[in-house]
């Protein structure tokens, strides 16, 4: 007994001790920040932290030789960042925490945000008017998504778009017009033709499911339908008519008319779905794989094409000599000759409108019309829904409730669970800081 | 031990029914664990049209060995099973030596505040990993130790596991052979090495090859740490196979792992008869 209580009084002094040694650890954490110069000397190469989207790491070595060729003097170190953007984001965080900060991140249309927010980006703006550099010629649409409170965070990159992509075989089989569908409507019509044609193993369409950004080609189905996930900072998923959209997500799930899967693209080009949403960013990788004939079109619904990919940016907390530089290697990244070089080993949109008047680009898209589909494709996006891409954990969290219903839950009660989760955390982690 | 001969006198006096039934267990355990073995094994030799295909491909044909030639060739495949070596090598150097010493002094010295010693690395193993990375994070890279070695290995070399199951261990050694040894004049180091190692051997393999096996696994810690192949160890490398947006290939993702996988099968396969070897020597006759 006598022991007992000893070892309890110790324990307790145990547990004591260690809770101020973890205090002291994390205090080291706040020191670097202030001194925030990048841990690289002053003199050192570029750090660009990439995931080389799209399997890219060859094209943007590409590109970096290039720079280096134009810019005497500068030079880059391209850096793994990661095998996706969250994971970019994760290093950057505890990179923010603990110094030695890359000068260029790859940041997705999820990532980036949070970042700027906690002014942890430095806005782009000021640093490419001192460096001369204009930005009257990326696409509008692609360069205002990294708009907030009249500053722009970052510059677009790999930026992409849904795609439709169907088995021509399959749709010639089902005695279908070769064209996708316009609305989801005329899917819903087409659907049990697709299916009577790839019989019991196979499946009309393919999707991905919530932990692989269904929440992204979801926004279409939901616009399409007049709905949407929210309203500025309004969260608006238990609005009837994206409730009607969530809904017909989950009849295509029970009708067995869509199967979900990791990456709908290796069962499309497989031929075991007869059409599969992708990212445009895989296109080169079907192409390559497909062993049949495909198509690509518009996503049903007019206007209703969420954008969508990534950027990059430069953290604030760089010397402003490292971020000039940053500056000019971020533009030379995204100006109109790198975009023709890296959307065509790639299959991401060109960012600058005046890719489409470059003669290699131009010869590109005549020679491959899907990519062609793809490209105009992207004068009917719509920026997409804060409470995907702008609220932390956004995406997931949509994900997670998508998940739920394609497998059978109630959709108005999932919505409205979501809202809840979704206008918490606007009030408590956005609100203050607008 | 003893629970061990319990078990396998107890084994004499089953009928043939309870065998039977101990018998489909174990398919059925075996099943469960080699199937997705078998799966990746089988689809690293695919070729890559073959790898979704239904109905399911269960043996590779035609089999091909590109998805090997790819993964050694499209990443630096060789820097990075190094890096892992190296890192793993001195990770497992470092823990064994550490557990050892640690649980030796916290179980056969006496000391005052040797208990309480004890508790706080106790308490040590119950915080995540996850939680310390970002002030780690923050000491190593204030240091200039990214993209170092002593970056990945030192803030991982802390080891509150082996401690916790070699302190055990000794403790349920026979308190007379110890007395023994110190009776016939053995010091401090000689009681180690002669007395309670050889007796330890069984326990401190199963450690050594858990401490292995996860330092060979570790991703979060040495994925901030570098930058690239200079530092980074294999499980970092293989990712680049992998790729959001580009569509997975998972033909060179199977052959990657088969190939990481290899080394740690090859170390149990050794070590797992130094384990029996160390259980039936006994150093009691009961």
């Amino acid at each position: 007994m006598k022991d007992l209580t000893r070892r309890g009084f110790l324990g307790l002094a145990g547990a004591a001790g260690v809770a101020a040694g973890l205090a002291a650890c994390a205090g080291t954490g706040s020191a670097p920040s202030a001194s925030g110069g990048g841990g690289a000397a002053a003199g050192g190469p570029l750090q660009f932290w990439s995931n080389h989207p799209g399997t890219s790491k060859d094209t943007e070595a590409k590109l970096i030789e290039a720079f280096q060729k134009a810019n005497p003097g500068i030079t880059v170190s391209l850096i793994d960042g990661g095998k996706n953007y969250e994971e970019v984001a994760q290093k950057f965080n505890a990179a923010l925490a603990g110094g030695q900060l890359p000068d260029v991140i790859v940041a997705s249309d999820v990532t980036w945000f949070n970042f700027a927010l906690n002014k942890q980006l430095a806005p782009l703006d000021d640093l490419l008017a001192a460096a001369g550099l204009k930005t009257d010629d990326y696409v509008d649409a692609l360069y205002n998504d990294y708009k907030f409170n009249g500053k722009h965070y970052a510059l677009p990159f790999a930026r992409s778009t849904p795609l439709f992509y169907y088995n021509k075989a399959m749709w010639t089989a089902a005695g279908l017009p070769d064209r996708g569908p316009t609305t989801w409507d005329e899917f819903k019509e087409w659907a049990p033709k697709l299916a009577a044609v790839a019989g019991a193993d196979k499946v009309a369409l393919q999707l991905a499911d919530g932990s692989n950004y269904l929440d992204w080609y979801f926004q279409n189905m939901a616009w399409s339908m007049g709905g949407q996930l929210s309203k500025e900072w309004t969260a608006t998923a238990s609005d009837p008519k994206t409730v009607a959209a969530g809904q017909f997500l989950q009849d295509l799930a029970k009708n067995k008319w869509a199967k979900f899967s990791k990456s709908p693209d290796a069962e499309f080009s497989a031929g075991i779905a007869a059409a599969c949403l992708q990212s445009t960013g895989t296109l080169g990788g079907i192409t390559k794989n497909a062993k049949f004939e495909f198509g690509t079109a518009f996503l049903p619904g007019d206007g209703a094409c969420p954008t969508g990919g990534a950027g990059v940016a430069i953290p604030a907390g760089l010397s402003d000599e490292r971020k000039k530089n940053a500056v000019k290697f971020i533009e030379f990244l995204t100006n109109t000759e790198s975009t023709v070089t890296f959307t065509q080993a790639t299959g991401y949109m060109p960012v600058r409108k005046s890719a489409l008047d470059n003669e290699a680009e131009k010869a590109f898209l005549e020679k491959n019309p899907r990519a062609k589909v793809a490209v105009q494709q992207l004068s009917k996006t719509r920026s997409q829904d804060n409470a995907r891409v702008l609220v932390p954990g956004g995406g997931a969290r949509i994900g997670k409730a998508l998940d739920q219903i394609a497998q059978g839950g109630d959709v108005a009660t999932v919505f409205a669970a979501l809202d809840k989760e979704t206008q918490a955390a606007i009030d408590s982690q956005i609100k203050p800081k607008l | 031990m003893s629970t061990h001969l319990q078990v396998s006198q107890g084994d004499r006096h089953r009928t043939p029914l309870m065998s039977a039934a101990g018998y489909a267990a174990m398919v059925l355990v075996v099943l469960i664990i080699a199937v997705p073995l078998f799966w990746i094994l089988i689809t690293s030799f695919k070729e890559r049209q073959d790898i979704y295909v239904r109905p399911a491909q269960y043996w590779p044909s035609p089999a091909t060995t590109d998805n090997y030639r790819d993964t050694v060739t499209s990443i630096p495949f060789p820097a990075y099973f190094r890096n892992s070596l190296i890192i793993t090598a001195l990770l497992a150097a470092a823990k064994i030596t550490l557990g050892v010493l640690s649980a030796y002094a916290l179980s056969l010295l006496r000391f005052p505040g040797r208990n309480l010693v004890f508790l706080i690395v106790i308490a040590a193993l119950m915080v995540p990993n996850q939680i310390t990375v970002i002030s780690n994070y923050a000491l190593v890279a204030q240091l200039g130790w990214r993209n170092t070695f002593q970056g990945i290995v030192i803030p991982l070399a802390g080891v509150a596991f082996g401690t916790f199951l070699m302190r055990n261990q000794f403790l349920s050694l026979p308190t007379e052979i110890i007395e023994a040894a110190r009776l016939d004049g053995a010091g401090p180091m000689k009681l180690l090495w002669r007395v309670v190692m050889p007796m330890s051997w069984p326990t401190l393999v199963a450690f050594s090859l858990i401490t292995v096996v996860n330092e060979w696994n570790e991703y979060l810690w040495p994925f901030l740490m570098s930058d690239n192949e200079k530092t980074a160890p294999l499980q970092v490398g293989l990712t680049l196979l992998q790729n959001n947006e580009g569509g997975n290939n998972w033909g060179p993702v199977m052959a990657g792992t088969v190939l990481t996988v290899l080394p740690i099968l090859i170390l149990f396969l050794f070590l797992q008869r130094q384990m029996i070897k160390g259980l039936t020597a006994g150093a009691v006759k009961s």
